[in-house]
């Protein structure tokens, strides 16, 4: 856990990076921090592993306050992470990933049989062990970045935009690399970008800072999509704020109807008798094994010869599916509108058709889901771990 | 005795001042032969550097035509050419200019090149031909390289000069190898002090050149950082 | 005509030409160092560079005499001193061009001051330091047959007997050699420029001239840039 106590940093010509901030950094939950150019937020950051020094307050790591370790000690500790991934040009991949435990004094063996592990971990082929930086794009220079922050184990990674240098389909992939691995290491990670959406994206608990080094807000990225403190955060935020928000909530909560879903060698009139007894216009067709085929018009049903099965009509694409178990409320409504039936269909883990949504249900789980969440976030509940609201009344530039 | 002693003794004799092989003369000697040198290099080196940098073709050449003069050993040369054309000036003058094309060359190229490529192409965006873009953008930008390398050249001849001393030349080498023939080291001090004093003259000269030929804009851009 | 020497004389020249780049090595590595450290520092080292590369070597070479006299020693002090006013704004620029996030993860990885230049900074800084190397070996080579002028030996001692002799032929052999060695020297530098950084491209970004060049001036003119 890191903790920030009245914390600033002021320059020599007067500026003030960083004023008088208090923050808590839960163990092992990523914390992002974010904000426009110049907030401070890059100048917290490196607080913590003292590149920058601050000028009055306290910084503790688990506790201690980290002006009693040595730095270079500090350091060694603490994984560190950059946008252009500061790789060493003169090193292997490998010798680049074992810097810090050779640095502590594995033997050589040991820290390149550790660099393979993390290389693996990371998603690189071993293969690229011996390779130089300059051979490598630049997706998987930051990976390596990433290794080598890893490699020693600290339980403190530090991320400065380590994403923003790469292509957005790369980075899409990184940031879900990142999520994956935290679930698995579970390590203390201050992650800083300038892009919301990665915050949203990627944090537990998320730090809007406003210019010129106060925080506006900290929460979940649910909380703060849901109950943005005041209009700046809002802003920040963006529009779309309640669609987004979604996201947040589990499809698991909809009320799916199976009542028209037909499987292909159904007759046609029984198909049409189906939509037509819910009052529908579309029926879902799937075939034996389950998996969706396509939306039939009652109309088109009915006008096929009598007999006919189902699977004959003309089928309009069912386009995106989503998971009941994985998903949100979010791709359940996107499915629905990007639907030509006006009608989403959920799946299960093997693709097989559960029910289908419409925008009547949607609404009943959206506003189900949305007053669980209030009542869960209500201070004394225990959610939103430690994370402290700041002084929101400081001014603004 | 020291260098600055021997040396001493020697320029302040006064006959050492007077006559054709007076001190005067000799400068003057000296002077002439690098700047005829120099002129003749500058004439052929500036605007061939320069195109290669404007066009980019060639650049390999430019490159290492400066290592490939900085090999030639000028008394080898010098010698040569006396050995082969006999008393002829350009036994002397000939060396001086190829010994003096590479930096200068070089330098042009290098300053012509190394004009910001944004600058390059807003000027042909905005129409100049290539003789303006060069005369109106790249050259002026490339002044101080441009200026450098004469100032390097002009060394390397006063060096040059010098040592052709040995093969007749006139100039402040002449009381170096005389004075190396007739053991007087006096002579010998005297004439290296003088050509180191020379030296530092000619390097300020071309520092003061460089301030008053490069437009105040340029110069800005091209400190150290 | 006794050509049984000539492996002496070429001895000779490699001696006075590889020991003052080797001796402006030694030299200009920690000054290169000290000159980056402070900031301050770097201009007037620069200028005094510059100074001194512009006093022609064979006057050099007589400042010396009274102290050192007619002795090897006479020429390879001031052909270290040029050595120097080329490798320090070479051993600059090469520490200058390891890219900031590359120190920045360094020292943020927890490596002292002197673990970072000796395990980073100047593994990175070799090559730009090597191309100043062959520009000093070359130029060395070069200027100790004028040591030949007063009375110190090498291949220069062909060039002054071939003039003495009016026979070309040895004129020819004697710089023709020191061509030869100059270049065998320089392509073994760049062999060895090879071995040292297998982290570098192969097509690498052409060598700025500048530094080639070896002017102080001017490449404290290019440095910092490129």
């Amino acid at each position: 856990m890191i903790t920030f106590e009245g914390v600033t940093k002021r320059y020599p010509d007067g500026t003030v990076a960083v004023d008088h901030l208090d923050l808590e950094v839960p163990a092992g939950q990523t914390m992002v921090l974010v904000g426009p150019s110049g907030c401070g937020k890059t100048t917290t950051l490196r607080m913590i592993n003292r590149l920058i020094e601050p000028s009055s307050g306290r910084i503790l790591l688990d506790g201690q306050d980290i002006q009693r370790s040595n730095q270079s000690e500090l350091r060694r500790g603490i994984g560190y992470v950059i946008q252009q991934s500061g790789l060493f040009p003169n090193r292997t991949i490998e010798d680049n990933i074992a810097t810090v435990p050779l640095l502590i004094g594995w033997k050589k063996a040991r820290a390149r049989a550790r660099a393979r592990e993390l290389m693996t971990l990371v998603g690189l082929d071993e293969q690229l062990a011996r390779r130089y930086p300059y051979q490598l794009s630049g997706g998987q220079q930051q990976r390596v970045g990433v290794a080598r922050a890893l490699a020693a184990d600290p339980p403190v990674l530090l991320m400065d935009e380590p994403f923003s240098a790469v292509d957005p389909i790369v980075r899409a992939t990184l940031q879900d690399e990142l999520i994956k691995l935290q679930a698995e290491l579970h390590k203390t990670i201050v992650l800083v970008t300038h892009d919301v959406e990665e915050a949203i994206k990627v944090g537990d608990q998320v730090a809007i800072f406003r210019p010129h080094g106060h925080i506006a807000q900290v929460d979940s990225p649910e909380r703060l999509l849901a109950a943005p403190a005041d209009s700046y955060v809002e802003n920040f935020l963006g529009f779309d704020r309640g669609i987004r928000r979604l996201s947040f909530l589990a499809a698991s909560g909809l009320n799916l109807d199976d009542r028209t879903v037909v499987e292909e060698d159904t007759a046609a009139s029984v198909a049409a008798r189906a939509g037509r007894d819910t009052g529908e216009d579309w029926v879902l067709v799937v075939d034996a094994g389950r998996k969706p085929r396509g939306w039939a018009a009652v109309a088109r049903l009915d006008s096929l010869p009598a007999g006919s099965p189902a699977r004959e009509a003309t089928l309009e694409p069912y386009g995106h599916t989503f998971s009941v178990h994985g998903d949100s409320l979010r791709s359940a409504l996107d499915a629905t509108v990007l639907s030509p039936a006006g009608r989403a269909v959920g799946v299960d883990d093997d693709g097989r058709v559960v029910g289908t949504t419409s925008y009547d249900r949607l609404r009943v789980a959206i506003h189900a889901a949305e007053q669980a969440a209030d009542r869960s976030a209500a201070p004394g509940n225990g959610t939103a771990a430690g994370a402290q609201r700041q002084d929101t009344a400081a001014g603004t530039a | 005795m020291s260098f600055l002693s021997f040396a001493w003794d020697w320029l302040k004799q006064p006959q050492q001042w007077h006559g054709p092989d007076g001190i005067p003369i000799r400068i003057l000697e000296q002077l002439g032969y690098t700047a005829l040198s120099l002129v003749i290099a500058a004439l052929i080196a500036i605007p061939v550097g320069i195109l290669i940098g404007h066009t980019g073709r060639g650049a390999l050449f430019a490159v290492n035509l400066a290592n490939a003069g900085r090999a030639i050993p000028t008394l080898g040369l010098l010698v040569l050419l006396a050995v082969t054309l006999g008393f002829s000036p350009l036994a002397w003058l000939v060396p001086l200019v190829l010994l003096a094309i590479p930096p200068i060359l070089v330098n042009a190229y290098e300053g012509v090149a190394g004009v910001d490529p944004g600058l390059k192409d807003a000027a042909r965006g905005m129409g100049m031909t290539p003789w303006q873009q060069i005369r109106k953008v790249e050259v002026p930008v490339a002044m101080p390289l441009i200026v450098l390398g004469l100032r390097t050249g002009a060394i390397f001849v006063v060096a040059t000069a010098t040592i052709a001393a040995y093969i007749g030349l006139g100039g402040l080498g002449r009381y170096i190898i005389d004075g190396l023939a007739t053991e007087n080291y006096g002579e010998v001090a005297g004439g290296a002090a003088l050509v180191v004093v020379l030296a530092l003259a000619v390097q300020a000269f071309f520092t003061g050149v460089r301030r008053l030929a490069v437009p105040a804009g340029v110069r800005q851009q091209g400190r150290p950082s | 005509m006794d050509w049984s020497a000539v492996p002496t004389y070429i001895w000779e020249s490699a001696y006075l030409g590889i020991v003052p780049a080797l001796l402006g090595l030694v030299i200009s590595v920690p000054l290169g160092i000290a000159c980056v450290r402070w900031k301050w520092l770097y201009p007037p080292v620069l200028s005094g560079a510059s100074v001194l590369y512009a006093l022609p070597s064979l006057a050099l070479f007589i400042v010396l005499i009274p102290y050192t006299g007619l002795t090897d020693t006479t020429v390879i002090i001031p052909l270290t001193l040029f050595s120097l006013c080329v490798l320090v704004p070479n051993v600059v620029d090469g520490l200058r061009s390891v890219p900031e996030d590359v120190r920045q993860a360094a020292t943020a990885m927890g490596f002292g001051a002197l673990r970072r230049l000796a395990q980073v900074e100047l593994p990175i800084a070799v090559p730009v330091v090597i191309a100043g190397l062959r520009v000093a070996v070359v130029s060395s080579i070069s200027l100790a047959s004028v040591g030949q002028l007063i009375g110190v030996s090498s291949l220069g001692y062909l060039i002054i007997d071939g003039y003495q002799r009016d026979f070309v032929t040895e004129i020819l052999i004697g710089g023709g050699l020191i061509i030869a060695l100059a270049l065998v020297c320089d392509v073994l530098l760049v062999l060895l420029r090879r071995a040292l950084t297998p982290w570098r491209p192969r097509r690498g970004r052409r060598e700025r001239a500048q530094i080639l060049i070896g002017d102080p001036a001017v490449a404290a003119q290019a440095g910092g840039a490129g």
